[in-house]
């Protein structure tokens, strides 16, 4: 019964169901049809956390779909396999746990075309959850391109006024990107053929390790993948589409982003950038831990002059996915556990805030951080609560996300990269990024629920009973994972010695 | 007369049936009443049926059978473009339901033409030699420009004069260019050229004279220097029409060029890049000029030259892998274009408009109907999960397995193919604007709703069992 073709298209079905022509076209009915289906779709999933062997060293739950016993492409050996390891595993739990949040959160500001939302969120689910088991190279593609287009739709049609052109932007972008992508796929794909004489798309028989042509070559092929999963990351310079979409998207649809779109390109990073092009990846590594420092004081210097609080928490997650690249790019085993992890709880933590912007922007109609403050006198339940999720977001230690900022800066700081100076600058500038970080959270939570109370808002409810569970569930899992922060790193571990193990060669 | 009869049996059968129906849909003319639209749509329908029960009658088989002292040619190849020829004349005689009952004491002469010009790019596939080539294509192409003038305005008949015009003028340098290769080896039979070529050194003008010879073929699948007549003559033509001139001229083309390269390819190599260098630029034109297209007519005729384009770059490499990856493209470019223009046709007979504007915010009215043509767009497009995708990725791997030659044409053509998505993605955009829009869809043409959800539902089928179509196309181009 554990199986992930249907962890993956069971959400399909889900929205295939939901547009059915017979499916009620009442907004209740459809909405309890989405929750219900998400919350126990995330159940499902726990269960493979429950029979996942941590200690296997490949990928598992091995399960490839055939269509009456034919391999999809066989002649082009591509196949439709799909598998999980530790990370993906990881990605798979997080990705199912914030689509059932979304589906909650999404009854106060979902109004129109009920029937179409929430397809179009299962959509995205399983194209989310296709892209994080997707073993072969091709589908990974597939998977990867169709998550555009339902997010497009969520964007363009939920969005404020000017969400349609944003959402335009960033899709086409990332179809241009995507094709770059294709073409690097495509080359990797011919140059193992003509190494192993086997066609194969397979992600873990393919490398570009060997030396049967230039380096450049595969430096050129390298920036292929780069270029469209840094898009998604985001990198700084990179990044402009995000904070853009994110002020003009839907509050759900923001939750939806910022938890698990980030994350997919990290795992692009990981799986296709530091896996197949190893000897590449070594060389890109200090520019990589400088490009984090970058995003880290970047995102932070553009998170303290914003006004509105969705681009407030927009610029502080590019900074804190800047910690994500100085892991990675220390080329350490710690600071690569140390990134996953806060691929991670980056996700689950900015999802959060955007559960708590979600109500207040709810309940004010407005995202100005002139035109709000002292929330905190009406709101005290909604102030207690994100109160513990931005002392998350700071760093404090017990909570979720002091242990990967400890990984990292310690991996960032015993790596034995040559250039040594740029080593020591860069574990400043992470550390420098810590400080900061503590700089715009407790500004934007200072500003929105600590100065002075305006007039107009002196009648605002408190949360109901509904938004406290949401973020007193995100709370539960953000002291749970800080004080036994190995139960997340245990899941990764052996991915975690596997690739110290190709990077050492 | 015993010869006789094998021959029909084993290599022209379906042509046969389908100039038995054009005959009795001429004598009809004749002898019935003016105005028997049923009766003429019958007749032709009932003819592509036969035609297509006729061509599984042929044997096929690996072995080439010939008719005519080698003139006329069928094998598993030549019966693939038969049969995708015939399934989308059957498609587009229900989709010219509308247009043909609105001017019906015109019906007998409409689908008399339109069958004609279906017998004739099903004969250009088996051909043998280049005269037999020139009447087929001059045929086809003359069947073209009579449907056009089919329509009464006298705006649409000028719109169309370009055609006319530039297909003139690329069938008189074809004939140019024969002329110089009969001087060159004093043959027309392809197998007796390629024999001569092949113990002879092959001459300068060689390169020259299949340059002449294959402008006729790229204009009818509008190649970017003979492509300005596209646009123009698709927005005058009747919308049945524009979608027959999109579908079968470049099934036939297609199938000739595939063939006049397997033969004059061995002898001209700069031919290759040549053909890559203008399909590229087919891509690159065709979309940029696509993307500020408002009418859907116009969008349609530059989409039909993109797709081209993407096809001869797969065609230029001439491997067996590109062969049958531009054999799938067909394939899917048939349906999809099928179900694009089922879509538009059901949305004009509707309410007579064109523009893509007019589709704004029609999700809120005919929700399936925008689903299925957004499938069909995106599939069209080349995005991931539709057989568009697949097709795509079939052709451009060949290109790349081809060697590193094509690479740059390759990255080009696949940055200039986003272009495209672009272009296709004004439609659906407008589609689900948030205007209110008082345009009902006609719910009463089944036949064209029919056309459209088959198409759509294709397109996915197709992108999940492309390897069992793939393998068979393999085989057919193998023995081509």
């Amino acid at each position: 019964m554990l199986s992930l073709i249907w962890l993956i298209f069971a959400p399909l079905i889900a929205a295939g169901i939901i547009l059915f022509p017979r499916f009620p076209n009442h907004q209740v009915k459809v909405r309890r049809f989405a929750k219900s289906f998400a919350g126990l779709h995330f159940i499902y999933t726990l269960f493979f956390l429950l029979f996942f062997d941590t200690s296997l060293y490949g990928m598992s739950f091995e399960k490839e779909l055939t269509f009456f016993g034919m391999t999809w492409l066989k002649s082009l050996g591509i196949s439709a396999k799909f598998a999980v390891d530790g990370i993906a595993l990881l990605m798979v739990i997080l990705t199912s746990f914030i689509v059932f949040v979304t589906m909650v959160v999404s009854k106060i500001h979902i109004r129109s075309k009920h029937k179409l939302y929430y397809s179009m969120v299962f959509l995205f689910e399983s194209a989310l959850l296709g892209i994080f088991c997707a073993k072969d190279m091709f589908l990974f593609f597939v998977f990867w391109e169709l998550s555009l287009i339902p997010l497009y739709f969520l964007v363009s049609q939920w969005g404020n006024s000017e969400a349609r052109p944003a959402a335009m932007r960033f899709t086409f972008g990332s179809f241009a990107l995507n094709m770059l992508l294709f073409f690097a796929m495509l080359i990797l794909y011919y140059y193992n053929f003509a190494v192993s004489n086997v066609l194969t798309a397979n992600i873990e028989s393919l490398s570009m390790d060997e030396k049967i042509y230039p380096l450049w070559f595969q430096i050129m092929v390298f920036g292929g993948f780069l270029a469209a999963f840094a898009i998604r990351v985001p990198f700084a310079f990179l990044h402009s589409w995000y904070p853009d979409i994110q002020s003009k998207a839907a509050a759900p649809v923001n939750i939806l982003i910022s938890g698990v779109l980030l994350s997919s390109g990290i795992y692009g990073l990981i799986r296709f950038n530091m896996l197949v092009f190893p000897s590449v990846f070594k060389l890109f590594a200090p520019i990589l831990m400088v490009w984090g420092v970058v995003n880290l004081l970047y995102g932070g210097a553009l998170a303290i002059v914003q006004s509105d609080i969705k681009k407030i928490i927009s610029y502080a997650n590019i900074s804190v996915i800047g910690f994500v690249m100085l892991g990675l790019g220390s080329l350490t085993q710690i600071g690569f556990n140390g990134a996953v992890f806060m691929a991670v709880s980056a996700g689950i933590v900015y999802a959060a805030l955007f559960v708590v912007i979600s109500s207040i922007q709810f309940r004010t109609k407005t995202t100005y951080i002139t035109a709000l403050g002292g929330l905190g006198e009406v709101m005290p339940k909604c102030m207690y609560l994100t109160l513990i999720i931005c002392f998350c977001a700071v760093g404090v230690p017990f909570l979720m996300m002091f242990t990967p900022k400890l990984m990292i800066l310690t991996g960032a700081m015993i790596s034995d990269l040559d250039n040594d100076l740029l080593v020591k600058l860069c574990s400043i500038g992470g550390m420098a990024a810590v400080a900061m970080s503590a700089g715009y959270i407790l500004y934007f939570f200072y500003k929105v629920f600590c100065s002075v109370l305006l007039e107009q808002w002196k009648g605002l409810k408190d949360l109901g009973p509904q938004e406290i569970s949401v973020l007193a569930a995100f709370v539960a899992v953000i002291v749970y994972f800080g004080v036994y922060p190995m139960s997340i790193v245990q899941i990764y571990q052996s991915v975690a010695g596997m690739i110290q193990d190709i990077l050492q060669v | 007369m015993e010869v006789l009869i094998k021959d029909i049996a084993n290599t022209y059968l379906p042509e046969l049936v389908l100039i038995l129906f054009i005959l009795i849909n001429l004598a009809a003319s004749v002898f019935l009443h003016k105005n028997m639209y049923r009766i003429s749509k019958g007749l032709t329908l009932t003819g592509i049926i036969c035609a297509i029960a006729a061509t599984f009658y042929l044997p096929i088989s690996t072995e080439d059978s010939f008719a005519f002292g080698g003139a006329f040619l069928s094998n598993a190849y030549t019966l693939f473009f038969k049969i995708l020829i015939l399934i989308s004349a059957f498609f587009l005689t229900l989709l010219s339901r509308n247009m043909v009952r609105s001017t019906r004491e015109l019906a007998f002469e409409y689908f008399t033409v339109f069958l004609s010009g279906v017998l004739f790019a099903m004969c250009s596939v088996c051909v043998m030699d280049f005269v037999g080539l020139f009447v087929c294509l001059s045929a086809l192409g003359l069947s073209c420009y009579l449907l056009l003038t089919y329509t009464k305005s006298a705006n649409a008949r000028q719109l169309s004069f370009g055609y006319l015009v530039i297909g003139g003028v690329a069938s008189s340098l074809f004939v140019l260019g024969l002329s110089y290769l009969y001087g060159l080896c004093g043959q027309f039979g392809f197998v007796d050229i390629s024999n001569y070529f092949a113990q002879n050194p092959p001459h300068v003008l060689l390169t020259f004279v299949v340059i002449l010879m294959t402008v006729t073929i790229l204009f009818k699948l509008g190649i970017v220097p003979f492509s300005s007549w596209l646009p123009d003559t698709f927005q005058g033509a009747g919308y049945p029409i524009a979608a027959y001139i999109s579908v079968i001229p470049p099934l036939a083309c297609f199938g000739v060029l595939a063939r006049l390269l397997l033969i004059m390819m061995p002898f001209t190599t700069s031919l290759k890049l040549v053909l890559a260098s203008l399909a590229v630029l087919t891509i690159l034109c065709g979309s940029l000029c696509a993307l500020r297209q408002t009418n859907v007519k116009r969008l349609m005729a530059y989409s039909m030259s993109v797709q081209s384009g993407i096809m001869l770059l797969g065609l230029c490499v001439f491997s067996v892998y590109s062969l049958s990856g531009v054999l799938f493209y067909l394939f899917f470019y048939v349906f999809a274009t099928i179900g694009a223009w089922a879509a538009i046709i059901l949305f004009y007979n509707s309410c007579k408009l064109e523009e893509i504007r007019d589709f704004n915010g029609l999700i809120y009215h005919r929700p399936y109907y925008v689903i299925a043509f957004t499938i069909i767009l995106l599939s069209l497009a080349g995005i991931a999960p539709t057989c568009g995708f697949v097709a795509k990725l079939f052709l451009f791997s060949a290109v790349a397995r081809s060697g590193f030659v094509f690479l740059p044409f390759l990255a080009v053509a696949m940055l200039a193919s986003v272009i495209m998505v672009f272009a296709y993605w004004n439609i659906i955009r407008a589609m689900f604007r948030r205007v209110e829009n008082s345009v009902e869809i006609d719910t009463n043409i089944v036949s064209s709703k029919l056309i459209l959800y088959a198409c759509a539902f294709a397109t996915i089928l197709c992108c999940i069992f492309a390897d069992k179509i793939f393998v068979v196309l393999q085989l057919i181009s193998l023995y081509m």
